[in-house]
């Protein structure tokens, strides 16, 4: 029997709250697609995406209707791509990439990840040439991702990796200098990358995943933060305790909606469901913003001293009210700061609160990494190499995933916003301290071997 | 032989009503076997349905309900029922769903709607009204729960209520009712 509360309560929450389902993200394998003819290989990709995703947008438009909740984005994501082309040159691997583009736009979805390379223990001549042709793939396409696994808790940070991926970032942002490095919002480094991850730019599809799969990622930090603010307003003396069981108990709802979505999506497509992905996603909308959340938890603003306890606090919460809402939690499920995505985290940036040193320490207890975060054109490719490095260890050393979304702007400055537009927002960019000082430590390359901690059997 | 007694009763709300209503029941042998009540600004309503394998007790029962009526000054009505009418209403092939009505009150509110959903054969299960904070605002909310026919075209039915609800001045969602099950209940 539903009560009117409930049924209130729900229609707030989807109303007033920013309540949505962020990404429906269609995984594809491409493994049987592989091929050492060229032509033969883009043609099976092609009529795989068709048939696999050609009914995924009508899908999720009755679905939402039916539910009443809006399905923000649907996405792709398939195998990593120097799997699937490792046999072929060059010219091969843009043609696979232009493949990729081609199909996504005619099955509607805005983006297709995957055009991704795992080279935390070593490259295999796929990979390299995967890696080369990233800033020519993501200035010459419009829907087309790209992710690189540079470290893992087993493997350790593959340096030379991060070298090449500094240089990478440089080029792309570079190439796209016309859209103020945009095309780098498209590229994430990774160190324990997650195989069912349903956010762009890092989804891809896992080896060891099903055939087709729908992995969701919710959104929230709206419904959050609405909750939070109706308790202080309450009256009530709250401890952080309490405030973390409101966080907990709004993320239960939130997932539980997400997996529904997810499951009947899944079952109209006649596909496995996957995961639902717990992490809070802002938009740059007013209201949707996780920094909002740390100011209803007394903080003035994201970045003053307390950021990493209250986020630590925010995340767990978020886990565990997810956790029991759902058994099939997976992806990222971490707190999102993405600085160019976040309204509330742009101004933190511009009104001196948020560095990037802070940042980086807050990837340590909970968001998953450096993301979206426009920095001057200026920056070396060796220091970019080394903030990514730095960024590793974290996720290394602690067994969990971090990432980075760097996007060097060409020709701006600390003080000017890079302009990015819809989903991606524009962003103050951001001071990077200590520049030109690093490079004799990323040259050595190499790998920085695993953990002792990673020997757990 | 089984008779089937439907019961309605009506009046102002307070203590003891249903003590005094069983209490007839029970003298007149009858068994209560199924009952709904509910009460607004003070007026109680109840309907009921009882059971009895002897032989007419229809008219005792209405005279000690008569009696009953008098003494509390309530309104009540008994019929017979036949076995055949106490199936409840089979909507066929139908799927549940939410339907909530957001604005200023005014007449012709509810016609308004159920009119909409009467033209269509959907019937409502579940029907309340209060008035819920919504947005930082006070707001008069309708809620409905009703059986769609499964052959129905939802987007239409969904922009139909919208049209009317925008003709009212309100708004207007339809919305399937699991997804208030997921949020809402472990």
């Amino acid at each position: 029997m539903l009560s009117s509360e409930e049924i209130i309560r729900t229609v707030e929450m989807l109303k007033n709250e920013n309540l949505d389902v962020r990404t429906v993200t269609l995984g594809i394998s491409l493994r049987d697609c592989v091929s050492a003819n060229a032509e033969d290989l883009r043609v099976r990709i092609r009529r795989k995406i068709q048939k696999h995703a050609k009914d995924l947008v009508s899908a999720c438009d009755r679905i939402s209707k039916k539910y009443g909740i809006p399905i923000v984005n649907k996405r792709l994501a398939v195998t990593p791509i120097a799997a699937v082309a490792e046999s072929l040159g060059r010219e091969d691997y843009l043609g696979v990439a232009r493949t990729l583009d081609q199909a996504a736009e005619e099955v509607g979805v805005n983006f297709i990840g995957g055009y991704s390379a795992l080279v935390q223990k070593g490259f295999t001549k796929g990979d390299r040439i995967l890696i080369d042709t990233i800033p020519e793939v993501l200035s010459s396409t419009e829907r087309v991702c790209a992710s690189v696994n540079a470290a893992s808790t087993r493997a350790g940070i593959n340096m030379d990796a991060l070298l090449l991926m500094g240089q990478a970032i440089k080029e792309t942002s570079l190439r796209t200098a016309e859209r103020d490095g945009f095309g780098c919002a498209k590229l994430v480094v990774f160190a324990n990358m997650p195989e069912d991850n349903p956010f762009m730019a890092g989804a891809y599809l896992g080896y060891g995943e099903p055939e087709c799969v729908i992995n969701v990622g919710v959104s929230g930090p709206g419904v959050v933060k609405k909750e939070l603010e109706r308790a202080l307003q309450s009256g009530k003396k709250l401890t952080l305790g309490d405030l973390s069981e409101i966080i907990k108990k709004t993320s239960f709802r939130v997932t539980r909606m997400g997996e529904l979505i997810a499951r009947e999506v899944a079952q109209s497509l006649e596909v496995s469901f996957g995961i639902v992905d717990l992490s809070l996603a802002p938009t740059p909308t007013v209201g949707d913003s996780v920094g909002e959340i740390l100011q209803c938890l007394g903080l003035d603003s994201i970045g003053v001293p307390g950021s990493t306890a209250a986020l630590a606090l925010l995340n767990d919460a978020v886990k565990k009210g997810g956790a029991f809402a759902s058994s099939s939690v997976g992806g990222l499920s971490g707190a999102f700061l993405p600085v160019s995505e976040d309204l509330n985290l742009s101004a933190a940036v511009h009104q001196g609160f948020l560095s990037l040193e802070k940042l980086e320490a807050m990837t340590a207890v909970c968001s998953v990494g450096l993301d979206m975060i426009a920095i001057p054109g200026k920056v070396d490719a060796s220091t970019i190499a080394a903030i990514l490095a730095d960024e590793m260890a974290i996720g290394v050393v602690n067994h969990k995933t971090t990432a980075v979304r760097l996007i060097p702007v060409p020709g701006k400055e600390v003080g000017e916003k890079a302009i990015f537009g819809g989903l991606f927002g524009e962003a103050h960019i951001m001071e990077v301290r200590n520049m030109n000082r690093s490079s004799a430590f990323v040259t050595f390359g190499g790998r920085i071997p695993a953990p002792i901690t990673s020997i757990n059997n | 032989m089984n008779d089937w007694i439907f019961v309605s009763i009506i009046g102002r709300d307070r203590p003891g009503i249903v003590a005094s209503v069983s209490r007839v029941l029970y003298q007149n042998h009858c068994n209560l076997e199924d009952l709904s009540q509910t009460a607004i600004r003070g007026q109680f309503a109840m309907i009921l349905i009882a059971s009895t394998l002897k032989e007419d007790v229809l008219r005792g029962l209405r005279t000690d309900f008569q009696e009953l009526a008098k003494d509390l000054s309530l309104d009540i009505n008994l019929k017979i029922i036949k076995p055949g009418e106490l199936a409840p209403y089979d909507a066929g092939e139908s799927e549940p769903f939410v339907l909530t009505v957001c604005g200023e009150d005014r007449p012709g509110l509810v016609y308004g709607i159920t009119e909409v959903l009467a033209e269509r054969g959907i019937n409502i299960t579940n029907l309340d009204a209060r008035v819920a904070l919504i947005g930082g605002k006070q707001e008069y909310i309708q809620l409905f729960e009703v059986d769609i026919p499964k052959g129905l075209d939802l987007d239409l039915i969904q922009e139909k209520l919208r049209k009317r609800g925008q003709e009212m001045g309100v708004g207007v969602d339809l919305q399937h009712r699991e997804i208030f099950r997921a949020i809402n209940q472990i």
